[in-house]
């Protein structure tokens, strides 16, 4: 339950008033998040070190000038690693909840707008989905895809969708069922059209905010799924400079060089904080009451 | 409706959950295309040790008669064997279960204080500085993975002022005292992480309370402020809480995966971590569906507080 819809219609002239005029919470996480993205676009191009090449310096070492996230076991320079990691997360996390966005959309404005049984049994099937903790049903289904997938970025994506789409679907429906009672899904229903265009044509375009908002939430979320997967070994493949799989790696040196640990961490922090500012300032727009509740 | 036939329909909608959560669950990792014996055991095994695997976890039966074989054996209380130790689950998961309890008491311990004191400050000093540090502060928490917040503890107390173990390790010999030193940076982290979403939430509605007809009266009628506060606005402000703090339960549950992991703690997240490691079907299974019980009884307990104590859903 992360959040509760107030209002229906879209209010989208607010997205056109000026920069200042934006709330504080929006202009900091939009600069946050612009930082980076310009680090996970150029980042692979200025590195100092390439992400796995070795020897960079003296192993275990930690902050310096040279090497400010400090060396690791391997002799890995982290700070290179993390950087170019950077565009890892943001495509894995993105992706992964753009496709639970469309499918959870769909299953739930679809169950919203049909009704009857054919709904009750979804959510049923949904409510179940969301009673597995989210990172239990995350490290079941990449074991259950078998160990021949393990590691795959397009079996972390789509877990990320299987994720989020039931409880963007359980948003969506929530939407369709206030939408429908509206005057124009009548209509639209009388004018004999079918089920699928009355979602697409008339429960899509008013369900936009509620939607853009739930992108917005999840994918604040996101990175951290991503990095606790990497932190328990479910992740991506070792060499890959994941930030949790970095902190996992590097957990040994915690005593003697604790920002080969702290380095990747708070790169994945910032990131989430410019995400969640950025949505607090969206939802603020939009009229919306965000509870950012639901981990 | 009568408040009892509406405790049913919740009662009988949680057990229907249930049931379908253990059908994906067996759906996921059994039915799934693709050998089971070969998924746990990779590619490289022999047919040999296959056929062994698969006699082992009664794979040639049909998937249905499996399916009911097993939800039968947990409806007994018999999760079966686990593969890696063949050892019985349940002798398994009860010290694990203990040990998370535990960690999870003394997190809400923690928690409890955690959440209502910035909330009480917040909702007191309404839209002053010390009510925005306070939000920015929860935001900045918000954003912090729960791996990371327990590597800063660990970093804080362990290598900075070293005055906690930054390895958890106990078993049943370990003293009461050893227990409570291996648990506190665990119990801390997992009470932050879900006091975060709680301060939000009970900060908005003691200010919605504070607005109410019923505070102003108090109010006027001359009653100190931390009264009005204390006793007047925050036993209502907390029925909405109820349902964070089930919610919190439902964290709570992976949280221990994570925060076991960064302080080695030997509780139910280790070890559901270690299972799907080695791949040990049966404990994964049994492990998942204990996880989505609580979760589910946390949620149906939530609902019937929210019932019980409204008195507007207690007519009929």
């Amino acid at each position: 339950m992360a959040m509760t819809a107030t209002a229906t219609t879209a209010r989208w002239s607010a997205l056109r008033r000026s920069w200042p005029a934006m709330p504080m919470s929006l202009r900091i996480g939009a600069v946050i998040l612009l930082i980076h993205f310009i680090i996970a676009a150029t980042g692979p191009f200025w590195i100092p070190y390439g992400p796995s090449q070795i020897g960079t310096g003296p192993p275990l070492s930690g902050m310096s000038w040279a090497h400010p996230f400090g060396i690791d076991q391997l002799g890995r320079d982290v700070f290179s690693r993390v950087i170019y990691g950077a565009h890892i997360v943001i495509f894995l996390s993105l992706s992964g909840t753009f496709i639970g966005l469309v499918i959870g959309a769909i299953v739930g404005l679809f169950s919203g707008y049909v009704g009857g049984w054919t709904d009750d049994i979804l959510q049923r099937f949904l409510e179940a989905l969301i009673s597995i903790p989210f990172l239990v049903l995350a490290l079941i289904a990449i074991v259950a895809a078998g160990p021949a997938y393990s590691g795959n970025p397009i079996l972390l994506v789509l877990v990320i969708a299987l994720i989020y789409a039931p409880r963007i679907a359980r948003m969506a429906r929530a939407a369709a069922l206030d939408i429908v009672m509206r005057d124009f899904v009548t209509v639209a229903k009388l004018r004999g059209e079918s089920a699928w265009s009355v979602v697409r044509r008339e429960l899509l375009p008013n369900a936009t905010s509620v939607l853009l908002v739930e992108f917005a939430l999840r994918a604040g979320y996101a990175p951290v799924l991503v990095g606790s997967l990497g932190f328990l070994g479910f992740g991506v493949r070792p060499p890959t400079p994941e930030w949790g799989l970095i902190m996992s790696e590097n957990r040994s040196l915690i005593t003697f060089a604790p920002i080969t640990v702290l380095g990747p961490g708070l790169m994945l922090a910032s990131l989430v904080v410019g995400l969640n500012l950025f949505t607090e300032g969206l939802s603020r727009i939009l009229g919306r009451t965000v509870r950012l509740v639901d981990k | 409706m009568t408040i009892v036939r509406m405790l049913g329909t919740r009662i009988l909608l949680s057990i229907l959950t249930l049931v379908l959560v253990s059908i994906i669950i067996f759906g996921l990792l059994e039915v799934l295309p693709g050998d089971v014996a070969t998924r746990i055991l990779g590619r490289d095994a022999t047919p040999e040790a296959l056929a062994l695997l698969r006699a082992k976890l009664h794979l040639n039966d049909p998937t249905i008669v499996r399916y009911f074989n097993w939800l039968g054996g947990i409806l007994r209380g018999d999760f079966g064997v686990a593969l890696t130790s063949s050892r019985p689950i349940t002798d398994i998961l009860a010290p694990r279960l203990f040990n998370t309890v535990l960690l999870s008491l003394y997190a809400f311990v923690i928690y409890i204080p955690l959440s209502l004191i910035p909330a009480l400050i917040q909702a007191s000093r309404r839209d002053q500085e010390v009510d925005h540090v306070i939000s920015i502060v929860n935001l900045v928490f918000l954003s912090i993975p729960d791996f990371l917040l327990g590597t800063l503890l660990l970093v804080a107390f362990c290598v900075a002022i070293p005055i906690l173990p930054a390895v958890s390790m106990v078993d049943e010999s370990s003293s009461a005292l050893q227990y409570l030193r291996a648990m506190t940076l665990p119990a801390i982290t997992l009470a932050i992480a879900m006091a975060i979403a709680a301060v939000r939430m009970l900060r908005d509605n003691l200010i919605e309370v504070l607005d109410s007809d019923y505070v102003r009266m108090a109010e006027l009628k001359g009653l100190p402020p931390r009264a009005v506060l204390l006793r007047h606005a925050l036993p209502n402000a907390l029925v909405p809480t109820l349902n964070v703090t089930a919610i919190n339960l439902g964290y709570l549950i992976g949280g221990v995966v994570i925060v076991e992991k960064v302080f080695s703690y030997p509780g139910f997240g280790r070890l559901l971590v270690d299972s799907l490691q080695y791949r040990d079907i049966p404990l994964i299974e049994a492990s998942v569906i204990i996880a989505a019980a609580v979760y589910v009884g946390a949620n149906l307990l939530a609902d019937l507080g929210a019932i019980l104590l409204n008195p507007r859903l207690r007519n009929g």
